[in-house]
């Protein structure tokens, strides 16, 4: 059933504002040009009000939700490529599929890869739109520019370092990937590159920091045991997030809180950054520890199985005898000194595994603003998928219960399995806190994170009308595309 | 005059809502002979929109030959701000119910010619052949639309300033900026109100009750512009317990009797209706 002026109106619902509230509130959207509409704009300028209104018996209209770290579902494997018919028919499955977790776009991840193959992959990863399926957004490299002491599941042959700065970046991904801003945000953009993880403390690495801003590309730290005065520096270079917090990075150490520290970040503090050029812990040398109980068998990409290096972070604290310029103090109570630099946003995976719910809560707490829900799922991830035995690769075999995955005959952790919308109603459950500021995390956190919040990941007028329709329990009654169905729970 | 006294709010919201409704299915509006309204912001006509709205979407009502004319507007406020009049129509009531955007005329205070704008407003209300109903609320000054105390009571639409009583009470909106608070209104005089053929006054409160004495139990005074309605043939005030607490008993005890009376006198009309008799068509009008 369509609308014969081409609006739809969807009343009887709740909505979930940009502040994480949920309010009583109609929808109007473009179902043609499937966007949203300033209601009160259409009505007194246009002159215009919905021919077809839709009663959502009190239901959550929400934006869909945006999985900015996923490295494959439905069988198909971002990071592995046979035959470009195959991976385009791969990305399809995952687009048209993937609604029905209340996602409706996603940066596929790629996890490092041979280096022969990213001029082939990238190019097939640029931003597409699938009528019936979530958009993708473009591609989310992790790695190989990663700390080996913290690389979970990539291979430890292909980790590299950058001794050319944003050059060696350009020599990996190819210059073409990682052009200017302006020329992929733009619709029709040709450009996919989004996000690129790899740890700031890698040589060459923190001097391509402020190159990849200036791009519009979102550096995250991650895969790293940067100390508090690295990770600082680059956030202070424009570093926006941190690849999924807590996992494959140091535990948080109260003397130096390293990348999770970011999260309490403290005013009081002004970087006293200095290069240390020589150290270079992307070299197999420093932690051979690590690499030497390292064993070929399956991890979740996240999982950090090694031993967590010096916990007296690896580039000791150089800078004891920095001083701190003395700050003014204020006496206006909730107010807070202004900061040097704005914290980075953070991604959580929340299924339970790979964080704990009082970690979830804690930074949750410290920074309610940052908090980016991902899965981060493997391509096994398919909420159809029966709990059992069931085959892999390389004839290796994964039990399945739950959202937890082992390796058959270990209870060796085999990836995230979880899917975006369970992650909302876990983090409502972990946290406490609202169903509509879980929302938050999922739609308009990630798009204000890559920029994308007038089209993605809020209900602006003019955003596109990607809507996933939630019980008041958070479970997924039906996705929208650009203004149309294309998935209904049944 | 009549004046209704309900229990609270939301019955004196429920009462006008019915008696509106009434009102337009008795009119039985068409797209050619549309049913022509007039309607108020604030707080006190909130419960009569819900009402209306409820109405509206059990089917007993339905707004698609009504014509709606605002009685006023703010000057120089974004028409999207969140105070705007525009805001406050589409979000309290219009986006709610089914009539035409055609059919919805507010006064637009961001226009360059704003005396033009306020002579087109009174003339296009002339084109509908004058407004059948306005529905209206009043300030605790007994203003009623923006004609603040000394508003001439032969007024029509035109720009006026806010009394600093109003801007004062109008603060709390603007984040209790009083700087914030526009200066200026458009809006419909006393005697356009006065010329619709019937109007309808909503005040609840104990807010309110000096000012309905003062328009009900004194003389025409243009110091409580609400009084105008006293040269009114067919004026309805319907009002809550609160907002009665400074009038005479005596007039209290009045109004509650002719409530009785004019109930028999619309049964009889609709009896003579129902034989097909003219007479029964006429307006019932006030009892006085």
């Amino acid at each position: 059933m369509t609308s014969t002026n081409g609006l739809i109106c969807f009343t009887n619902c709740l909505l979930p504002l940009e502040d994480g509230s949920l309010v009583r509130k109609d929808l109007w959207i473009d179902e043609r040009r499937g966007v949203v509409l300033d209601a009160q704009r259409t009505f007194f300028s246009k002159k215009q009000r919905p021919a077809r209104e839709i009663d959502m018996q009190g239901n959550i209209v929400s934006p869909g939700f945006l999985d900015i770290q996923i490295n494959g579902a439905y069988g198909f494997d971002f990071s592995v490529y046979e035959s470009e018919e195959a991976y385009r028919e791969g990305l399809n499955t995952v687009s048209e599929k993937i609604v029905e977790t209340g996602v409706t776009s996603l940066v596929p991840t790629l996890i490092t890869q041979d280096k022969a193959l990213y001029p082939t992959i990238l190019p097939l990863l640029r931003p597409f739109t699938h009528p019936q399926g979530a958009t993708l957004l473009g591609w989310h490299a992790e790695g190989p520019f990663l700390q080996l002491a913290k690389r979970g599941a990539h291979a430890p042959a292909f980790l590299r370092s950058a001794p050319e700065g944003f050059a060696s970046f350009e020599a990996v991904y190819g210059a073409s990937n990682l052009a200017i801003a302006e020329d992929w945000l733009m619709e029709g953009n040709a450009v996919g590159v989004r996000i690129i993880t790899a740890a700031p403390e890698i040589d060459g690495v923190m001097d391509a920091v402020s190159a990849l801003g200036e791009r519009g590309i979102v550096y995250s730290i991650g895969h790293s045991i940067a100390t508090t005065d690295i990770a600082t520096e680059a956030v202070r270079r424009g570093a926006r997030l941190i690849t999924h917090l807590f996992n494959a990075m140091p535990l948080l150490h109260h003397r130096d809180p390293s990348i999770i520290g970011l999260l309490g970040a403290s005013p009081h503090l002004v970087s006293s950054f200095t290069p240390l050029a020589p150290s270079s812990p992307a070299s197999p040398v420093r932690p051979a520890h690590a690499s030497a109980r390292t064993k070929t068998k399956a991890q979740s990409e996240a999982f950090d199985e090694h031993d967590t290096p010096p916990q007296t972070p690896l580039l000791a604290a150089v800078h004891a005898a920095a001083k701190v310029p003395r700050l003014g103090l204020h006496l206006e109570k909730g107010q807070v000194a202004d900061m040097a630099f704005q914290r980075p946003y953070y991604e959580l995976i929340v299924d339970g595994i790979h964080s704990h719910p009082n970690s979830v809560r804690l930074a949750y707490n410290a920074y309610p603003e940052g908090c980016i829900l991902i899965t981060d799922a493997m391509k096994i991830l398919d909420p159809h998928l029966k709990d059992g035995v069931h085959e892999w690769r390389d004839g290796k075999r994964f039990v399945k219960e739950g959202v937890k995955l082992y390796l058959e005959g270990t209870d060796t952790l085999a990836g995230s399995v979880v899917t975006l919308d369970t992650c909302v109603r876990n983090f409502s459950r972990f946290t406490g806190c609202s169903l509509g500021e879980a929302i938050k995390c999922a739609t308009v956190n990630p798009a204000k994170c890559l920029g994308i919040e007038n089209s993605k990941g809020t209900l602006r007028p003019g955003a596109d009308a990607d809507l996933v329709v939630l019980s008041r329990r958070g479970d997924v009654l039906s996705t929208w595309i650009r203004g149309k169905e294309v998935w209904k729970k049944s | 005059m009549r004046l209704i006294i309900r229990d609270d709010p939301t019955a004196v919201g429920d009462y006008i809502a019915n008696y509106i409704t009434k009102r337009i299915n008795d009119f039985k509006p068409t797209e050619k002979k549309p049913f022509v309204l007039g309607l108020p912001t604030g707080s006190s006509p909130i419960p009569t929109y819900k009402a209306l709205i409820k109405l509206v979407k059990d089917g007993k009502l339905s707004f698609k030959n009504v014509v709606t004319f605002n009685m006023d507007e703010y000057v120089g406020l974004p028409q999207d701000h969140s105070e705007s009049y525009h805001t406050f129509m589409f979000r309290e009531f219009f986006s709610h119910v089914d009539i035409n955007p055609d059919n919805v005329n507010i006064l637009d205070g961001n226009v360059h010619d704003l005396v033009g704008e306020c002579k087109r407003y009174e003339a296009k209300i002339k084109s509908y052949g004058g407004i059948e109903l306005f529905l209206g609320g009043i300030g605790e000054d007994g203003h009623i639309a923006f004609n603040e105390p000394g508003s001439s009571l032969a007024s029509r639409t035109r720009i006026k300033t806010l009394a600093y009583d109003t801007i004062l009470a109008n603060a709390r909106f603007f984040n209790n900026d009083i700087d914030a608070v526009p200066r200026m209104a458009l809006t419909v005089g006393v005697a356009t109100v006065l010329e619709a053929r019937e109007v309808v006054v909503v005040v609840t409160g104990q807010r309110k009750s000096l000012a309905l004495s003062k328009a009900i139990e004194e003389g025409v005074n243009h110091l409580w512009t609400l009084s105008a309605l006293q040269m009114h043939p067919w004026a309805l005030i319907v009002v809550d317990e609160d907002a009665t607490a400074e009038l005479h008993v005596k007039t209290v005890k009045y109004f509650k009797s002719i409530e009785r009376v004019q109930d028999e006198v619309e049964q009889r009309h609709a009896a003579l209706r129902a034989k097909g008799d003219p007479e029964g068509n006429d307006p019932v009008g006030s009892m006085e």
